[in-house]
């Protein structure tokens, strides 16, 4: 099997090293990609499932861009109702009538949701939520999952990373996901302060097993809420419409008073949302809180396109029978190995790790050798599967796995 | 938390453990303390209680009186007085050992002016190989050792080492430059010297001039991760948060 070369990704990484923090910054940059060098850094080209690096190497995709990709990369109709609205009208003076037709749309697709509010980053939909929560409550407290994600904001961020104040983490509780006495104990010993509660919906952190909720834990979450005045925010960003259309809260059997969502709602183009209830609404309506960008109307189009697309194919069945199958296949391969490999989540969007070394060196190898061979695989994130992702993708995955299983045994008995 | 108690442990407990490779690695300072058969100990009031003892070439620095017994005992009235000291701005008082002032004040004053010659970088002792060598292990050693004592007295280092997790972590120059590694138990955060077997993390830098460009701020590390000049493996939040542990040592040691 051929081992790939990143020569020209390195050799444009260090042209960007000069003339851009870091090179490559943020979530895509490669420092938790271990080891980098195993990495392409930048893409050329994509379709379908897989992108095209500056080195020429194929990549069967499994992060799908972090999440955003999940209809395929290039996705005809989509990109055919995104040029179309760019031939009509894109960022005007004035907003476009998809926006309200993409409002429409969402709220008769969210249960229990009554207005839909767009911007372009998760983020926006986080901060946006954070606000209504203390506008609609009057109080300062926010209670959050240790582990979990939120954004870049400074109260979402760990204390300690740099750029942060005391300040901007000292109204953030963080509790154990999964643990209702530590919610309750957290809403009790600040009784009348907590604005929110933010959450995923089910807990998908970075280098730890994902979690499903416990059974019982978002009903009773939810009560605890209504009881206490506190607002329920699902932060859907990175599960939602790929678990189930109608969000991932309703696949977990609750409401919440705000959703969050981004990333597959627009199949790579730049929107995000916030929804909520017809109570929050006025309250909402009165934060001042907008973007240059956030009236564009050609990613208002595509994801209009994405979501009917989803929802005619049944996107979530689709990526929940193809993840499924790329687990168990997986599994079987490592088993005959001598390996555990270890999955977590949602199929859909599963985190693996390969259990008989707990430091992740070896599966942190593993994933590299899958990479260097064609597999886009990360050992720090969960991966992504798509609606694009084919029989033959699989296949081919499969056999890549074995390859880089026989190569990781190789190097260990050396 | 006060500042200057903290930065007294730093300099106690990280700095002066840095005289036990002077001794070994500068030739000049290996001849000279080659007979040196003593003990000093560092105490201050409300602060830190260190020793430094030599014994056949050998230096050991620690907490607490050490093995031997001191013969040498210096107070310190408090932190900042003892950090005045460190900077040469302030004298000791000796409470034992007045036979060896001249001792003190003549030869390892020598041994510490050495130690801050190497603690101490400018353009044209960059440029030298031999001196880039010893600072990067000593700048090493100080960082690791720096660490127990920020993660108790540093509110935010306090909060990271909270999610640190537990494990080793292994650091290293290669080829062959030193290893440093700390353990992260549930109550504690161990530094020693040398290899670990089976760290939970490990982090390697290429060579000396990569190491001390990483450790001493001039070189991201972010990018130096993404060129392979540093390689990190295992539990990355372990490291990450060793990382963001690391930056907090400017601003107590200047």
């Amino acid at each position: 099997m051929d081992i790939y070369r990143f020569d020209k990704s390195q050799e444009l990484f260090q042209r960007a090293a000069k003339v851009i923090p870091c090179g490559i910054y943020g979530h895509m940059s490669p420092a938790p990609l271990i080891p980098p060098t195993s990495y392409p850094f930048y893409a050329v080209r994509s379709k379908g499932s897989k992108f095209y690096d500056i080195d020429g190497n194929e990549f069967i995709d499994y992060m799908c861009a972090y999440g955003p990709m999940v209809l395929g990369y290039n996705h005809e109709k989509v990109d055919r109702a995104a040029a179309e609205q760019y031939g009509e009208a894109n960022c005007v003076t004035a907003p476009s009538p998809v926006m309200v037709d993409l409002a429409e749309y969402l709220v008769d697709l969210i249960p229990g949701t009554d207005w839909a509010f767009f911007a372009k980053n998760g983020n926006d939909a986080t901060i946006y939520a954070l606000m209504a929560a203390r506008a609609a409550t009057g109080r300062k407290k926010i209670i959050m999952i240790s582990g979990g994600y939120h954004g870049v904001s400074p109260w979402a961020q760990t204390p300690g990373h740099h750029g942060l104040i005391e300040e901007d983490y000292q109204n953030c509780i963080r509790i154990p996901w999964n643990d209702i006495a530590a919610f309750q104990k957290a809403v009790d010993e600040n009784s009348g302060q907590i604005a929110g509660f933010i959450a995923t919906p089910y807990h998908h952190p970075n280098f730890a097993d994902n979690e499903f909720p416990k059974e019982g834990y978002w009903q009773t979450i939810s009560e605890i809420c209504k009881k206490e005045g506190i607002v329920l925010i699902a932060d859907d960003v990175r599960c939602g419409f790929r678990l189930d259309m109608k969000g991932s809260s309703n696949y977990f059997g609750f409401t919440p008073d705000l959703i969050c969502f981004c990333k597959a709602i627009g199949n790579g183009y730049p929107i995000s949302a916030l929804m909520g209830t017809e109570a929050l609404k006025q309250v909402v309506s009165k934060i001042f809180y907008t973007g240059s960008y956030w009236f564009s109307a050609a990613p208002m189009a595509a994801a209009l396109a994405t979501l009917k697309e989803l929802k005619k194919i049944d996107g979530p069945s689709i990526m929940h029978e193809t993840g499924t199958k790329l687990l168990k296949g997986l599994e079987e391969i490592a088993k005959g190995h001598g390996y555990d490999l270890k999955t977590s989540g949602h199929p859909s969007m599963p985190y693996l790790r390969i259990t008989d070394d707990e430091s992740l060196m070896l599966h942190q190898d593993w994933c590299a050798e899958c990479t260097r061979r064609g597999a886009y695989f990360t050992s720090h994130h969960n991966w992504f599967v798509s609606t694009a992702h084919t029989q033959e993708d699989l296949d081919r995955t499969f056999d890549i796995a074995d390859d880089a299983f026989k190569a990781l045994k190789e190097k260990y008995q050396k | 938390m006060s500042h200057e108690l903290l930065t007294a442990r730093l300099n106690a407990y990280a700095v002066l453990k840095n005289l036990e490779d002077l001794v070994v690695h500068d030739r000049e300072m290996a001849l000279f303390t080659k007979d040196w058969n003593i003990a000093i100990r560092f105490f201050v009031l409300n602060g830190p209680d260190a020793f430094v003892e030599f014994d056949s070439g050998k230096c050991r620095v620690g907490k607490g009186g050490g093995e031997k017994k001191s013969s040498v005992i210096l107070f310190f009235h408090s932190p900042a007085h003892f950090n005045k000291m460190m900077d040469g701005k302030a004298s000791p008082v000796p409470v034992k050992g007045f036979t060896k002032l001249r001792f003190l004040t003549k030869e390892f004053s020598v041994l510490t002016e050495k130690l801050e010659y190497y603690l101490k970088p400018n353009a044209d002792l960059l440029a030298d190989p031999k001196w880039v060598a010893l600072n990067t292990r000593m700048t090493l050693t100080t960082a690791v050792w720096s660490i127990p004592e920020l993660a108790e007295l540093d509110p935010v280092a306090n909060i990271l080492s909270s999610h640190m997790g537990k494990g080793s972590i292994s650091l290293g120059i290669l080829p062959d430059g030193p290893k440093v590694n700390l353990t992260v138990n549930k109550d504690s955060i161990v530094p020693a010297k040398g290899e670990i077997k089976a760290p939970a993390a490990a982090m390697t830098m290429k060579d000396m001039t990569v190491a001390n460009d990483f450790l001493n701020g001039r070189l991201d590390a972010f990018t130096a991760i993404a060129t392979g000049d540093v390689s990190i493996r295992g539990q990355i939040p372990m490291v990450d948060t060793l990382s963001l542990m690391l930056d907090r040592i400017a601003l107590y040691l200047s």
